[in-house]
C-alpha cells in the first residue's frame, strides 16, 4: 500500500488534474448493475441460508464462553442468576488467587508450565531442525536410514508401561524433566524443517563456505534466519501443544501428592476440576467453599492469557493461508 | 522412499568428478554400463565412505535429535518384553529395579490370550470403535461443509472474522473445554443445563456429547486446511461455470468438491489410521465428571490408561494391551500409507 501511495504523489500531474472518476456513491450499491449476471433465487436464498447457519455456529462457539466466564466476574452467592453476564460484579476469585494464600496454588503450576514450554519449545525445534539440515541433503550419507530410524517412532510405540518404566528407572516421576525429556523429541516437525530445507538453494552456502563459515556458523547465521517462517510455526505449535497438554502429566505425575509442587497448569485445572471440595476442606481463609465454580472459571481464564497473547500470530496464520498440513515430508 | 534409487544411482557421476547434468547423455549411458561392470559392492560403500567423509561435520548435527530418539523411543521397545513376564512378576520387590525385575520369574504367552478372554477389552474397543465411526461420519464432513460455506461468503473479511472466532476452542485445553460445557450443562449457572438438567454426566449421553465436543473443538481449525485448498482453486472456473448457468449448488458438486478432493483423501485416510485412539484426555477428563462414566464408558485409551497407571496390578496384560494396540495402529498407518501412495501418489509421512 505504501509504495503505491508514494507512486501516485510521484507521478501527480503539476498542471490541471485530469478528472477523477466519480466515485461510487453509498447508495449506488443497491441499485441494479446491468453487467452483473443476477444471482437466481435459489442462489439466493442458499446465500442467506449460508450466512445463517455460519453466524449460528459462531454463536455456538461463543454462548458457552460467555456463559463460563462470567462466573469468573461473578460473586459466588449470586451464580443461580447468571444468564451470559455476571449478575453482581466481583474480582474476589481474581484476588483470591493472585494472594495464593489459600489452598489454591495457582502461581507455583503457572510457573511450572512457563518453564516446561520454554525449555521444550527451544530443546525439542533446535534439536529437530540442526538433525533437519544434514537431511535435507540428497547426497548425506545414510540419509534414508536415518529417516527410517526418526519415522518408524511415528508409526509404532510399544504402549505407556515401557515409557512409565523407563521413568521409573531414571527415577523421573513426580518430576518435570520426565514430561520434559519425553516431549523432546517431534518427527513430525523434523519433517516439515526437513522439506523447508530441502527448498534453500544450495549456492548460498558455496557462497557462506568460500567466505571460510564452519558447519555451525553456517546453522545458526544462514539456515535459521532463512527459515524463520517454519521455524516460527513449529515454536508456536510446541508452545501451544505444550501449554494445553496434559496427557504426558498424567502418566508421570501422581495426582495424590499433596502439595502440588510439580503439576503443570493445564493438569492443575483437570486436578481442580476432580478435587475442588476437597481442596477447600483444607482452605485456610474459607472463600473457596462458597465459589469452587468462580475460582475455577477465574483460574480457566487467567490460564488462557498466554494464549490470547499469541492470537495475532493465529490471525496472520489463518490470513495468509499457510498449507503446514499438506506440507510434504 | 526414493531416497535408496538416487543412492545407487547419483555416485557415478559424482565419481567421474562431473556435475550429472552436465554430463552428454553419452558419457551418462557410458557410466552406467561402467558401474554395472564394475563390483558394485565396493562401489557403493566406497562412495557412502567419500560421502560420509565430506559430511564429517554436518552429521554430528543429527546426533542430539537421534539420542533423545533412541532413549525414549527405542529404548521403550524393550519393554515388549514385559508382556512375556508371568504370574509372579513384582516391580517392587525385586532388587535390581525394573531390569532385575525384567529377569527375575517366569515367561509366559498367556497374557496375549488374555486380551481376548478379558469382557472389559471388548467394550472399550467397542466404545472406542462406536465414538471413533460416529466422529468420522459427522465430525470430518462437518469441516468440509464449514470450509466450503465459509468459500461462498461474497464478502471474503467476513470469512476471515467467523474462522478467527471458530478456532478460538481449538486453542483451549481440553480441562478448559470440559469445564466450560460442564458449566454450560450445570443446573444452576448454565443456559442450557436449566432446560436439560446435566447431560454430561448422564452415561447415555456420554458419546454423542464426546463427538460434539470434538467438534466443536477442532471443527475450525480443521477446515482451515480445506479453506485453503479451496482457495487456491482457479477462479475463472467459477466464473465460466456461472456463464454456463450453473448455480451455486451444482458448482459446490461438481467444481469446489473435485478439486480439493485429494486433500479429502489424504485426510480421510489420516482419520481412519487413528481409529484406535479417541483422544486420551478429553474421554478421561470427561470421564471423571462422575463415577459411573468410568464404569460403563471406557475406551481403549482409557482403559490402558486405567489397568498401567491408576490400578497397575497386573503390568504383563496391561504391557501386552499397550502393544496390541501399538501393532493395530502400525497395521493401520501401513494400510494408509499404501492407499494414499497408490491412488494420490504421496505417502502419509
Amino acid at each position: 500500500m505504501e509504495e503505491m501511495n508514494m507512486n501516485v504523489q510521484d507521478t501527480a500531474p503539476v498542471f490541471a488534474a485530469p478528472k477523477a472518476p466519480k466515485k461510487p456513491s453509498f447508495f449506488d450499491r443497491f441499485k441494479k448493475n446491468p453487467n452483473k449476471i443476477h444471482e437466481s433465487l435459489l442462489d439466493k436464498i442458499l446465500g442467506v441460508l449460508n450466512i445463517v447457519l455460519l453466524l449460528l455456529g459462531v454463536i455456538l462457539i461463543i454462548l458457552p464462553l460467555l456463559n463460563y466466564f462470567s462466573l469468573a466476574f461473578n460473586d459466588g452467592a449470586f451464580n443461580i442468576e447468571i444468564v451470559f453476564w455476571p449478575a453482581k460484579f466481583s474480582f474476589d476469585s481474581f484476588n483470591y488467587i493472585m494472594a495464593g494464600e489459600g489452598a489454591v496454588n495457582f502461581w507455583r503450576a503457572f510457573g511450572n508450565s512457563v518453564f516446561i514450554t520454554v525449555v521444550i519449545t527451544v530443546v525439542s525445534n533446535l534439536v529437530e531442525a540442526m538433525a533437519a539440515y544434514p537431511l535435507s541433503k540428497k547426497d548425506c550419507p545414510c540419509r534414508s536410514g536415518f529417516m527410517m530410524f526418526f519415522i518408524i517412532t511415528m508409526l509404532f510405540s510399544a504402549g505407556i508401561i515401557p515409557i512409565y518404566l523407563l521413568m521409573v528407572s531414571f527415577n523421573l516421576i513426580n518430576n518435570l524433566w520426565s514430561v520434559i525429556l519425553i516431549s523432546i523429541s517431534n518427527v513430525t516437525h523434523l519433517l516439515y524443517f526437513k522439506t523447508f530445507f530441502e527448498g534453500i538453494p544450495t549456492d548460498i552456502e558455496e557462497a557462506a563456505r568460500l567466505d571460510g563459515a564452519g558447519e555451525l556458523q553456517l546453522f545458526f547465521l544462514i539456515i535459521i534466519p532463512m527459515s524463520l517462517p517454519i521455524i516460527g510455526s513449529c515454536c508456536f505449535f510446541t508452545i501451544v501443544g505444550t501449554w494445553n497438554g496434559y496427557g504426558s502429566a498424567l502418566l508421570f505425575i501422581p495426582e495424590s501428592t499433596s502439595g502440588i509442587p510439580n503439576m503443570p497448569l493445564a493438569y492443575y485445572i483437570y486436578y481442580f476440576m476432580g478435587n475442588a471440595a476437597t481442596l477447600a476442606q483444607y482452605d485456610k481463609t474459607g472463600f473457596l467453599g462458597n465459589n469452587i465454580d468462580n475460582v475455577q472459571a477465574a483460574m480457566m481464564l487467567l490460564s488462557i492469557v498466554p494464549i490470547i497473547l499469541m492470537y495475532p500470530y493465529v490471525v496472520r496464520y489463518i490470513k495468509s493461508g499457510l498449507q503446514i498440513g499438506s506440507v510434504k515430508g | 522412499m526414493d531416497n535408496h534409487l538416487q543412492l545407487t544411482e547419483t555416485p557415478a557421476a559424482d565419481a567421474a568428478g562431473a556435475p550429472e547434468a552436465a554430463a552428454p547423455e553419452a558419457a551418462v549411458a557410458a557410466a552406467a554400463v561402467k558401474r554395472q561392470n564394475a563390483e558394485e559392492k565396493t562401489g557403493f560403500w566406497r562412495d557412502q565412505w567419500k560421502r560420509a567423509y565430506k559430511y564429517r561435520k554436518l552429521l554430528w548435527f543429527i546426533l542430539p535429535a537421534a539420542l533423545f530418539t533412541l532413549i525414549f523411543s527405542y529404548v521403550p521397545m524393550f519393554g515388549v518384553l514385559f508382556a512375556f513376564k508371568g504370574e509372579d512378576f513384582n516391580l517392587y520387590t525385586s532388587s535390581g529395579g525394573v531390569i532385575g525385575a525384567l529377569f527375575e520369574g517366569s515367561w509366559t504367552f498367556e497374557n496375549f490370550g488374555k486380551i481376548f478372554s478379558n469382557p472389559d477389552v471388548g467394550n472399550a474397543i467397542a466404545n472406542t470403535l462406536i465414538i471413533n465411526v460416529i466422529r468420522l461420519a459427522l465430525c470430518f464432513p462437518l469441516s468440509i461443509l464449514i470450509a466450503v460455506m465459509l468459500s461462498e461468503l461474497k464478502q471474503q473479511w467476513l470469512a476471515k472474522v467467523i474462522l478467527i472466532i471458530i478456532t478460538i476452542p481449538n486453542f483451549l485445553s481440553w480441562a478448559i473445554v470440559i469445564g466450560i460445557w460442564a458449566g454450560f450443562f450445570s443446573s444452576d449457572f448454565g443456559i442450557l443445563g436449566r432446560i436439560t438438567g446435566n447431560l454430561m454426566t448422564d452415561p447415555n449421553w456420554f458419546k454423542p456429547l464426546v463427538v460434539f465436543l470434538s467438534a466443536w473443538k477442532g471443527a475450525g481449525w480443521g477446515c482451515i486446511l480445506f479453506y485453503s485448498a479451496i482457495m487456491s482453486i482457479d477462479k475463472t472456473y467459477y466464473e465460466s461455470a456461472t456463464l454456463e448457468g450453473a448455480n451455486k449448488l451444482q458448482k459446490m458438486w461438481y467444481l469446489t468438491l473435485p478439486s480439493i478432493m485429494p486433500t479429502i483423501a489424504l485426510m480421510l485416510v489420516l482419520n481412519i489410521s487413528g481409529m484406535m485412539a479417541v483422544g486420551f484426555e478429553q474421554v478421561w477428563t470427561m470421564m471423571n465428571l462422575s463415577a459411573e462414566l468410568q464404569n460403563t464408558q471406557m475406551t481403549l485409551d482409557t482403559y490402558l490408561y486405567n489397568i498401567s497407571i491408576v490400578n497397575a496390578d497386573d503390568i504383563p496384560f496391561a504391557t501386552a494391551l499397550g502393544v496390541a494396540n501399538g501393532l493395530i495402529g502400525l497395521f493401520l498407518m501401513l494400510v494408509g500409507n499404501a492407499i494414499t501412495t497408490k491412488t494420490l501418489k504421496r505417502g502419509l509421512w
